[in-house]
């Protein structure tokens, strides 16, 4: 069975890494941005299953770059989570023009963030490692 | 007050007494019916000749004129009048009396007269003081009635509402405040609430003065009703205050917007350090090379956290004036060399040359030698930052004469400013968003160089730049403490 790809979406480059580690460890195919501009890109391009992204980011913060990828019929269905340091509460316009599903706010757990992209993709936490080890 | 009012009041006075003298003398001296009519005539003309002639006027003189005048005319008309000099006596002693109260009456109303003059005058010159104090607030106040009509507005409400407050009195408010929105509330405060009521709403009014800021809001106003009772416990009227609160809102605004980028800023290296201990302590670090990689990260991070709280309470120093400042005769061309010294290793890993061009002369000024440090470091590191590999880094120091300033210049070949970010780069926590992930930075450093040149030693700062060809950072430090 094919593992599960994540794409995070950051400009800070120490959060990018730790998170691709923690989601690495676990089992997920990580993909990483920069920014909105390079993460709606790689986006198009790989389909992910799910999308991490920062909120404020150069050329495009994170909400506009799903919303952009809502608009895409052939993304429209991925579904994203945001992290922010803004203690940013998404509005029901932002809810609707994204597929946004949760928003953490920065400093997160990586156990935490784990566990909600297990519940957001439907399986349960561990499930992406007992996947890699069968 | 007018002498033709002054004198009407004294004849009724007069009047009601001549009656009541008139009254009391029929019994007291049991004269016959036609003495009656010669003592009611000459008490009238006594009573007209108090009215007449001045108060001042020695009624004794009076009362002998009048006998005489009685006497002539019993005589001329052959009347029994008088019969005896005792009767005689006896009338003039009762005109006497009629005349003595007459004149304590007259003098009493007087002197109510007087009184009410003056409270007259105490009371206008209340009213005037009143006038004088509500015209002189910042607030504009108008007070209407049960009506809707203007009774009362200062000058502050006319500029505001554009009425002239004299001509608008005792119109009704559809025809002079052309607001809808404050008609409104005045009228539903007018309709919908009780005397002594009091409501407060936030109005916005259009700034008069015209704006190029297209989020500009115009003025906001905090407006207070309250209701006015009349004298059956109705709503009487409704006295308006419109208190100007626009700066009080941006500058709330700006400590909200303040609080989020200082939260958001120290929320990032936090963030850092806390998921790169959660997976240390979850033993995901693979080997002790990730181990010791976790440490240096989590370490600069610390430090990031560290430079940026620094930042902050040197910045808040300075505007709160608490910073301690020592001022000594500060060398300029040393005071670059050193900040050079300290960025040449960041400089040369991208292989950027770095110059002083100086002066041949001394260029000193009496300035916080660390500040300076501070303010020199800030500038070279952001121009060793924004400045690609190979690139070219220069300081020039020069006395600036016609200013009676140490000027400074520290220019790179860089990647330059976008013209709509220069007017915002020493902004607090202002980063040119394309440029973050060129360099990390807190956005503070060039916000603390302001305050040091312009806050701390009354000097100046100025930037130009082209993009794609570099920047140039100039500052003035004048030669004396007093900026002279």
């Amino acid at each position: 069975m094919m593992s599960k790809t994540v794409l995070v979406v950051d400009d800070e480059s120490h959060i990018l890494h730790v998170v691709s580690l923690k989601l690495g460890n676990a089992g997920y195919e990580v993909l990483t941005a920069g920014d909105g501009e390079e993460g709606y890109e790689l986006a198009c391009q790989s389909l992910p299953d799910l999308i991490i992204t920062d909120l404020q980011m150069p050329y495009m913060t994170g909400v506009e770059m799903c919303a952009r990828l809502k608009r895409n019929k052939a993304t429209a269905s991925i579904p994203a989570l945001l992290l922010t340091a803004r203690g940013y509460a998404l509005g029901a316009d932002d809810l609707q023009r994204t597929s946004i599903r949760h928003v953490l706010s920065k400093p997160f757990s990586p156990r935490e963030l784990l566990d909600m992209i297990a519940e957001i993709l439907g399986e349960s936490a561990g499930d992406g490692k007992a996947r890699e080890a069968a | 007050m007018k002498i033709g009012r002054k004198f009407s009041l004294m004849a009724a006075v007069a009047a009601g007494v001549c009656s009541a003298g008139a009254a009391a003398l029929v019994p007291a001296l049991g004269l016959s019916g036609a003495t009656l009519i010669i003592g009611v005539a000459a008490l009238t003309m006594a009573v007209v000749a108090a009215v007449v002639f001045p108060i001042g006027y020695r009624h004794d003189h009076q009362t002998d004129l009048l006998i005489n005048e009685l006497t002539t005319m019993a005589e001329s008309r052959r009347t029994e009048l008088i019969e005896t000099g005792s009767e005689l006596q006896d009338l003039r002693t009762a005109i006497q009396q009629a005349m003595d109260s007459l004149s304590a009456r007259a003098e009493e109303a007087e002197s109510n007269l007087r009184e009410v003059e003056i409270r007259h005058q105490v009371s206008e010159a209340e009213r005037q003081h009143i006038e004088a104090i509500l015209h002189s607030l910042h607030d504009a106040v108008l007070v209407t009635d049960a009506f809707n009509e203007l009774k009362m507005a200062n000058d502050r409400a006319g500029e505001l509402l554009g009425f002239r407050p004299a001509e608008a009195m005792h119109k009704s408010i559809d025809d002079i405040i052309v607001d809808d929105a404050l008609r409104r509330l005045i009228q539903d405060e007018r309709d919908l609430a009780t005397p002594g009521h009091r409501k407060h709403a936030d109005h916005a009014i259009p700034s008069s003065i015209p704006s190029d800021d297209p989020e500009s809001q115009g003025m906001c106003y905090d407006v207070t009703l309250t209701c006015l009772p009349d004298s059956r416990r109705g709503v009487g009227g409704v006295v308006t205050i419109l208190r100007d609160v626009t700066r009080e809102r941006e500058i709330s605004q700006m400590k909200t917007d303040f609080v989020s980028k200082v939260s958001h800023e120290l929320r990032t290296p936090l963030s850092s350090i806390n998921a790169y201990i959660e997976l240390l302590l979850d033993g995901e670090a693979a080997d002790e090379e990730s181990r010791q990689e976790f440490y240096q990260i989590i370490k600069s991070e610390a430090d990031r956290l560290n430079r940026l709280i620094d930042n902050m309470l040197n910045i808040s120093r300075i505007e709160a004036g608490i910073v301690k400042i020592e001022r000594t005769e500060v060398d300029f061309i040393s005071a670059s060399k050193k900040a050079i010294e300290v960025i040449q290793p960041q400089a040369n890993l991208k292989e950027i040359s770095v110059h002083l061009k100086s002066s041949p002369l001394a260029c000193t000024a009496m300035a916080d030698a660390d500040m300076v440090h501070q303010v020199l470091l800030n500038l070279l590191s952001n121009a060793v930052k924004y400045t690609p590999e190979g690139g070219r880094v220069t300081v020039a120091v020069e006395n600036d004469d016609a200013t009676g300033s140490v000027m400074v210049t520290v220019a790179d070949t860089g990647l330059g400013i976008p013209p709509d970010s220069l007017d915002k780069v020493f902004d607090k926590f202002y980063r040119i968003e394309n440029y973050k992930r060129v360099a990390k930075g807190t956005g503070l450093g060039l916000s603390l160089v302001k305050h040091i040149v312009e806050t701390v030693h009354n000097g100046h700062i100025s930037v130009t730049s082209e993009l794609g060809m570099g920047s140039k950072f100039r500052f003035n430090i004048p030669y004396d403490a007093d900026g002279a």
